[in-house]
């Protein structure tokens, strides 16, 4: 039984492996996409706990993705990943729904630690219910 | 001298036509009066041979009446040498010179063509109104010639010697030549002492004219001529010395009033000239200043764009080199090459995160939490971070900090990091040992208060090459490894967004100093 299904959305292929090399043996379950647009029609086949996005990409950006999953699947929790945070897309993120943000270059620590935190907090939510 | 003393000048020309009018004038009164005087001595002799000449026919009437010759002739003899006379000559009605006091002429008998006959009796019947003077030219003096007939009357032709008859107009007649010597010669000398007294006159008259024209006309026209020479020449200061109140004074009063305001007038362009000179150089000096300001600042926005879009590009290899990194430790014991070799690169790919972080840092000085902030607060939270740092230990670390200190409207932790890279980049220039003093006060520029923030340090100084690239990113002057070049860049990016300046005064040696400006916030009151 895997600890979590996360969907990793990024048009870069090494970010995609990095979180994949560094989740999988965590216990995770990682599905990945190569865009916003694939990612949700996967989000409409299967369901999963957590998405990480990348927030520069092409065709769709990563808000747009954050904004349409808290539309369709609102228990599902978004990880924002950027390069090139600002406050003002950090404080934008976190208004629209999204958990935490992640800064690019991340070492592998940082990613299990985010990931955890978010994890942690879902099983809090879910117990009382 | 100042008058040229020539008829050309209105001097000359005056004079001439004075000294003309003037010699003249008196030569017309003179010759008038002169021949007033002639006349009236003429008639005084005149009369005065007519009394003679009646005199000398009464007193040989009763000779004549008694027929007594010799006593006649003796009476004509005798008064004919009465001083002025020159003949006295008593004709009959024949024309023969019956008595004369030249005993010679007597019984000489005239000619009938003869002047003195011609005179009443004219050449082809008696003459009206005869002369009984005439005037003729002598040698040397004229001669007055007086004649008075001697009329028939009772007496006579009754006498008892019966020579004339009843029928008998005239007798004879009585004759005298007078000398008008002494009327010539006073008439001349007159004439000599009035030319003498005409020119001296008029030479008089002249010098006093001269001497008149010259004080009142043309000294003063000169010193005018000479001041307008003078003003012409561009001698504005010169001013007419002529203090009259006629109107040469006031002519050179006006002339000094005009050349004043000339003066003024010459002075208000000069000034205006060099007024709009200066401006226009100032003008030009600000235009080029601000130009370089914008070059510079257009020139470190691009470079902030560029240094963001490298970093976005950059920061996922990294992630991955840093991710794939870990995943090889986990398979490389401590203590093994593979182990060591793998730590180099994750240090090296965390040293490249770190400059990316810089760099953003730089591209991002925009995104600015702003609140009012108190910069000596800000000062003594960045000076507690660096105290207990190895490398401020040599460090004497000066505050001067104004305690009356205007609040100003930014973004904390940004101005920290400021503060922070000033501090330790004034400690790297002093190399371990020296003295970092940090001043700050209020001052006003441009009409706006500033807070001004002093970094000063006894370094090595700036090079002068260097001072304006010294806030480009990746310029630095520290050794590899130590310095990113990115502290100043940042710190400029983030006080310009403040609304401030980063000023710098260095001298090579001797040490630099940093002056932040930031706009003060308007306290309500």
């Amino acid at each position: 039984m895997s600890r979590g299904r996360i969907l990793v959305v990024d048009d870069e292929d090494i970010i995609r492996m990095s979180c994949s090399r560094t989740l999988a043996p965590e216990g995770y379950e990682i599905k990945m996409a190569v865009n916003g647009l694939e990612g949700l029609e996967l989000l409409g086949k299967e369901s999963f706990d957590l998405v990480l996005t990348d927030l520069k990409m092409p065709n769709m950006d990563g808000i747009e993705v954050l904004r349409t999953i808290k539309e369709k699947w609102p228990d599902t929790d978004v990880v924002i990943v950027t390069g090139y945070q600002t406050v003002e897309t950090a404080v934008k993120a976190i208004k629209l729904g999204a958990y935490d943000y992640l800064e690019k270059p991340f070492t592998p620590d940082v990613l299990i630690e985010t990931v955890s935190d978010v994890f942690a907090a879902r099983s809090k939510k879910e117990k009382p219910s | 001298m100042l008058v040229k003393k020539s008829f050309h000048s209105l001097t000359g020309k005056l004079i001439l036509a004075i000294g003309t009018l003037m010699i003249a004038g008196s030569l017309l009164f003179w010759l008038f009066l002169f021949k007033h005087q002639e006349k009236e001595l003429i008639q005084s002799s005149v009369k005065y041979g007519h009394s003679f000449v009646d005199y000398v026919r009464k007193s040989t009437r009763s000779g004549m009446l008694t027929v007594q010759g010799r006593l006649i002739q003796q009476t004509v003899e005798d008064v004919g040498v009465t001083e002025g006379i020159m003949n006295l000559r008593i004709f009959n009605s024949k024309g023969k010179i019956s008595y004369s006091s030249d005993r010679s002429n007597i019984g000489t008998v005239l000619d009938k063509n003869s002047e003195l006959c011609i005179r009443c009796h004219g050449i082809s019947g008696p003459v009206k109104d005869t002369p009984n003077w005439t005037i003729s030219k002598g040698k040397q003096y004229r001669t007055l010639n007086i004649v008075q007939p001697i009329y028939n009357e009772p007496s006579c032709y009754n006498a008892s010697c019966h020579i004339h008859s009843k029928e008998q107009r005239v007798l004879g007649l009585v004759e005298a030549d007078f000398s008008l010597e002494l009327l010539d010669k006073s008439i001349m000398q007159q004439g000599i002492a009035i030319t003498v007294y005409v020119v001296a006159f008029s030479f008089a008259i002249s010098i006093a004219l001269c001497v008149i024209l010259w004080n009142f006309v043309s000294t003063p026209l000169a010193l005018l001529s000479l001041g307008m020479k003078k003003v012409t020449a561009g001698d504005l200061d010169y001013k007419v010395a002529v203090i009259r109140k006629d109107e040469i004074g006031e002519l050179a009063n006006t002339f000094n009033i005009m050349n004043g305001e000339l003066k003024k007038a010459k002075n208000e362009l000069l000034e205006w000239g060099n007024t709009l000179e200066k401006k226009v150089q100032e003008k030009t000096e600000a235009i080029h200043r601000a130009q370089q300001q914008l070059v510079h600042s257009e020139k470190l926005a691009s470079l902030g764009r560029m240094a963001a879009g490298v970093a976005h590009e950059i920061n996922s290899p990294l992630t991955g080199i840093v991710t794939f990194g870990h995943l090889l430790q986990k398979k490389f014991p401590q203590g093994t090459e593979e182990r060591e070799d793998l730590d180099v690169i994750i240090d090296q790919a965390n040293r490249c995160a770190n400059i990316i972080k810089g760099l953003l840092g730089f591209a991002r000085a925009s995104a600015a939490d702003k609140a009012l902030t108190n910069i000596n607060d800000v000062l003594h939270s960045s000076l507690n971070i660096v105290r207990n740092k190895a490398d401020f230990f040599n460090l004497i670390i000066a505050t001067d900090l104004d305690p009356a200190l205007k609040r100003v409207r930014a973004d904390a932790p940004q101005l920290q990091q400021v503060f922070l890279n000033m501090i330790v980049n004034a400690a790297d220039a002093c190399e371990g040992k020296g003295t970092i003093t940090i001043r700050t006060s209020n001052v006003t520029g441009n009409k706006q208060d500033f807070v001004e923030i002093e970094f000063r340090d006894t370094g090595c100084g700036i090079r002068d090459e260097d001072i304006e690239k010294i806030f480009e990113p990746f310029f630095t002057t520290k050794p590899v490894g130590k310095g990113t070049g990115l502290g100043l860049a940042v710190s400029h990016g983030i006080i310009q967004e403040h609304g401030g300046k980063i000023t710098i005064s260095t001298k090579i040696g001797e040490g630099t100093s940093f002056f932040i400006w930031l706009p003060a916030w308007k306290e309500e009151a």
